[in-house]
This record gives structure tokens, C-alpha cells and sequence, in this order.
């Protein structure tokens, strides 16, 4: 008798899991504050922050071959912040992210009116360009891509990161 | 007398900042002070002064496009005119805005851009009113192609005919046919005779352009439309360049404003501002992020931009100084742009006396604590006024002057 419901919380927590990870993932809410939260987050991690946006074409070009990339990359942190003006289209962009690849990273969206205050957290000379990448190391230090990212450039990255933690 | 002046306007508009902040409400996760189609609640409002000095605005708000007009300098303003009976999926992007040209008959040409499906493809609405802004025409798309259109910029030829360019990615499709990669998006033109209500066939001024940044438009004389654009230069460097049409129908050459070299595969989404001088100076402002260069620019051409002065650099490069536009009026040139300081977001001005040659130093003339529209300037023939929308403080028209 013990063993039946044992048995059903397992196959339903099994099943749980799955459905998990099948389901389109939530965006966050990216507000004053959520930036301090990504690095705290991710410390001690390589981790790719991507900034990207709906109507930006060559967001649309890169997005895909980020999401290869990451696949093909699980050891990597991967962090996507939708950067358009708000209001925001969170259903676009999960379909884009989803679309790429990009799903299952960790997804977030500006979601607070005052852009310039949220881009300036991150990087005071940022006006907003997008695409945009930061490579964050083991130990902090920031690398800043503009405009679309190479993915060459990307792998010799990751490859020093590696040799760094040896 | 330039700084009592300065200081005036500054007083004036924190008078206008505490009145209009306790009408504000603030909703943290949208642009815009509110949802509805109110002028409060705008995210983009763009001026013009008519010829009798009505001040006439357009904006963007709760999915449409409004149309009043304010005979006391803005003080007060007539019942808003929507000029669509549906609700638009307006284009949103930093850069987008509603254009307004008025004429010296009292008839208003409009146009703007949508998003005309899912894959954020734009489309430019054209529309004028013939009753002085009672009612509008019905939506008229600016050409009959289907491709990706945005970024219209109006302006009013002194014959009376409008003037429009804007940025078009038709060439995409036959350049995708033939397996060749297309970069960026076409400066396209036209223009009206009857006021806005129909445009001649589009046509291409330069093709590979900067496909997400809004266009500076002026006249060099009647006739001579300028245009300046951040172009895309060899290698994909995104760099500004000028314009000169010879007449409403024939471009010019492409002439390059200054060398940055910001060789970027991204969306800047932050477009350049051109004013021409009675002198024929041309005087054009602009961001770049250049190995060159970074920062906003200014710099000036007295050969219809043949060469340009060596750049000058607005504002305070720790204050992520954004958004310039420049305009000439009878009493100089001004200049305007916008800094941040981690909290409150201000508008710098100066002035020029002597084309451009040299500027008053920098001022505050107004500021604010939420997010806010571009700061532009406008010019009744007399005065110059900064217009500048805010979500926190409302719409704000403040003179600009040196008392001179």
C-alpha cells in the first residue's frame, strides 16, 4: 500500500519535470534592481548576456545562431533580456526566443517605462543599441560585443574560460 | 542676459513640473503616464507652428494618433481630433514618431508609421485635413508597395507641396531572388501637390541605408529638399551622410558628414537632426559610437555638404548625453539634447549667433524623473520653444532665448 503512492508521486513528479521542460518559459520582469540580481545570480559562471529586441533585423539574424550555440553549450549561463521600449510584447518575444532556440535560457524583459534608467544600471554608456552582448567571466570581468556577435568569436571565449578555471 | 533667460524658462517649467505631476499617474511598467488617447497619456508628440502662430501637435497615444492645436502657446489646447476611427498597432520604435506639416492655407498633411503584421513590418499612413484639423481623411498608405516602410519624415516645400522620404525595404526581394545579401533598407521619397492627400510614385534616393534610425529633413532653398540619414558605408559602418536633392524628384549624391567609423550590425534606434540656415548653412547633430568618435556631434557645412566642420562634442560623456536636434531660426542657431544622471533625465541647451562658428555654454532648461519623448525644437518664425514630452511632468513648450 506504501508502495502505490510512492510509486504515483514519482511517475507525477516525473511527468512534472517533463512538462517542465517542454513548456514555453516565462519571461521576467526586468525592473530597477533585476541587473544586480543577473550578476548575482550568475557569479562565479561564464555567462553570455544577450541584449536583443523584436523589431530589430539583425536581432533576428543572430537569435537562431545564439540558440545553436547554447545548445551546444550547456557548461555556458545563458542570459537573453529583451531591450525595446515598453510596452513590451512578451507573447513576440517568447515566440522569437522559443523560435531560436532560446527558450529554456533564462529570458527576461524590460518592464519598466524609465528605459534609461535600467540601461544605465547596466552600462551607463549604453544608448540602447541592440544587439548586444556581455560575456561575463569566473571572476567578473566583462566583455561588451556591439552589434551581432560572431560565434567564432564566441567559442575562442569560452575555450579561454575553460583554461582560465584549470 | 543669455543665462537670465535660461533661468527664466527653467523656473517656468518646474512651475509646470509640480501642477502637472499631481494630475500624473504613474504606471511603472508602460512609457506612457496612461492608456488612453488624452495628450497626457502620450508617448510621442510632435510639433508645428502654423503661419497665424497656432501651435498644432500630433501624438501618439492609447493606439492612435491625435491632432490638436493651442492658440496661447500651449497653455491650453483644442478638443483632440483622432484621425482613425480604429485603434493602430502604432509604430513603437524609439525613432518613430508622427509627422505634422502645416500649410500656409491652413491644411494639415500627417503621416506616421504601423506595424502592419506580426513580424513587425512597418507601413507609412499618410492622411491631411482640409478643415483645419476638424476632421482628417481617411488613411492612406504612402505607396502602394507592400514591403517594410518606416521612419516618414514631412516636410513643406515653400510652393506648398510636402516632401516626404522615409526608409523602405523593398530591395530586399530582389536581392533575396538572387541569392545576394541586402544590407540594411532604401532611402525612399515622394512627394504631394494636393497637401498630403495623395504622393507622387515612390522613388529610391539611396539604396543601403541604416534600416531602424529616423531621417533629419530640411530645405536648402525652394525646391531642394536635404536630407541627412546614417548611412552604411563600406564594411558596414554606419556613419551619417547628407543629401542634397536638385529639385523635389532628383537626388543627389551621397556626401558623408563625418568619419566615425562605427562599424556595427545593429539597430542604433538614435537618428541624426538637420536645420538650414537662411545663409545656407547646414547644420546637422548626431550620436555615433565610432573608434573615431563617441558620443553626440555637431558639425556645419557651408557648401551644401560637400565638407563639414571637424565635430564638435555635446554634453557630458558621464551623463550618457542622447537625442540631439538642432534648429535654425531668425535669431540663431539652438541646440538641444538630453543627459542622465542615474535618476533624472535633463534637456541641455545652447545657442549660436555666428552659424554655427561657436555656442553659448551649455544649459538646464528643464528636467525630469520618469521616462520621456525625445526633446525637439520648434520655431514660430520668431521664438524658438523646446517641446518635450514627459511622462512624469505632461507636454512641455518652453521658450529658448537670450533676450536678444
Amino acid at each position: 500500500m506504501k508502495r502505490c503512492p510512492l510509486a504515483a508521486i514519482f511517475l507525477f513528479a516525473s511527468l512534472a519535470v517533463a512538462a517542465a521542460a517542454e513548456a514555453p518559459s516565462e519571461l521576467k520582469p526586468f525592473v530597477r534592481g533585476s541587473w544586480q540580481e543577473v550578476l548575482r545570480s550568475h557569479k562565479g559562471h561564464p555567462t553570455l548576456v544577450h541584449f536583443w529586441g523584436v523589431t530589430c533585423g539583425p536581432c533576428k539574424v543572430e537569435l537562431p545562431l545564439l540558440g545553436q550555440f547554447m545548445k551546444d553549450h550547456s557548461e555556458l549561463d545563458v542570459v537573453t533580456i529583451s531591450a525595446d521600449l515598453v510596452p513590451n510584447l512578451p507573447g513576440a518575444a517568447r515566440a522569437m526566443l522559443e523560435k531560436a532556440g532560446l527558450g529554456s535560457a533564462e529570458n527576461w524583459l524590460f518592464s519598466d517605462g524609465f528605459v534609461e534608467r535600467l540601461r544605465f544600471e547596466i552600462d551607463p554608456a549604453w544608448q540602447g543599441e541592440i544587439p548586444r552582448t556581455l560575456l561575463i567571466a569566473r571572476d567578473g570581468t566583462v566583455s561588451t560585443i556591439e552589434g551581432s556577435a560572431e560565434m567564432p568569436e564566441l567559442e575562442k571565449w569560452l575555450v579561454q574560460q575553460k583554461v582560465a578555471s584549470k | 542676459m543669455l543665462r537670465m533667460s535660461l533661468l527664466a524658462t527653467l523656473a517656468f517649467s518646474l512651475c509646470q513640473t509640480t501642477a502637472q505631476a499631481q494630475m500624473s499617474h504613474h504606471q511603472h511598467a508602460s512609457e506612457a503616464a496612461c492608456e488612453e488617447v488624452e495628450l497626457r497619456c502620450a508617448s510621442k508628440v510632435t510639433p508645428a507652428f502654423a503661419s497665424d502662430g497656432t501651435l498644432w501637435l500630433a501624438w501618439m497615444a492609447g493606439g492612435r494618433v491625435s491632432v490638436a492645436s493651442s492658440k496661447d502657446l500651449g497653455r491650453s489646447f483644442s478638443a483632440p481630433v483622432q484621425v482613425s476611427q480604429e485603434k493602430l498597432n502604432l509604430d513603437w520604435g524609439p525613432d518613430a514618431r508622427p509627422q505634422i506639416v502645416v500649410e500656409k492655407s491652413g491644411g494639415i498633411a500627417l503621416a506616421f508609421s504601423i506595424f502592419r503584421d506580426k513580424a513587425f513590418n512597418g507601413q507609412v499612413l499618410a492622411t491631411r485635413s482640409i478643415d483645419g484639423g476638424r476632421s482628417f481623411a481617411e488613411l492612406q498608405p504612402i505607396t502602394s508597395n507592400n514591403e517594410s516602410q518606416r521612419f516618414a519624415a514631412l516636410g513643406l516645400d515653400t510652393d506648398g507641396s510636402v516632401f516626404a522620404a522615409w526608409i523602405d525595404k523593398r530591395n530586399r526581394v530582389p536581392a533575396q531572388q538572387e541569392g545576394r545579401k541586402y544590407e540594411g533598407a532604401g532611402l525612399f521619397f515622394a512627394s504631394s501637390k494636393d497637401g498630403g492627400a495623395t504622393y507622387s510614385e515612390a522613388q529610391l534616393a539611396s539604396d543601403n541605408t541604416c534600416e531602424c534610425c529616423r531621417l533629419g529633413l530640411a530645405f536648402a532653398g525652394p525646391g531642394r529638399p536635404v536630407v541627412v540619414f546614417r548611412n552604411l558605408f563600406e564594411g558596414g559602418v554606419r556613419d551619417h551622410a547628407v543629401m542634397t536633392f536638385a529639385d523635389p524628384v532628383t537626388p543627389g549624391e551621397v556626401r558623408r558628414v563625418s568619419t566615425d567609423d562605427w562599424q556595427i550590425s545593429a539597430c542604433p534606434h538614435h537618428g541624426p537632426s538637420l536645420s538650414i540656415s537662411s545663409a545656407g548653412t547646414y547644420h546637422v547633430a548626431w550620436y555615433t559610437n565610432g573608434k573615431a568618435r563617441k558620443g553626440l556631434f555637431y558639425a556645419r557645412s557651408q557648401d551644401e555638404g560637400r565638407t563639414f566642420s571637424d565635430p564638435i562634442q555635446l554634453g557630458r560623456s558621464d551623463r550618457n548625453p542622447t537625442r540631439p536636434y538642432v534648429l535654425t531660426g531668425p535669431r540663431g542657431a539652438t541646440m538641444v539634447w538630453k543627459e542622465f544622471d542615474g535618476e533624472k533625465t535633463s534637456v541641455n541647451a545652447m545657442i549660436s549667433h555666428d552659424e554655427g562658428k561657436s555656442w553659448s555654454k551649455p544649459v538646464t532648461i528643464a528636467s525630469t524623473t520618469d521616462t520621456s519623448d525625445h526633446p525637439l525644437l520648434v520655431s514660430d518664425g520668431q521664438a524658438t520653444y523646446l517641446s518635450w514630452m514627459t511622462k512624469a511632468d505632461g507636454y512641455r513648450l518652453l521658450p529658448i532665448g537670450d533676450g536678444s
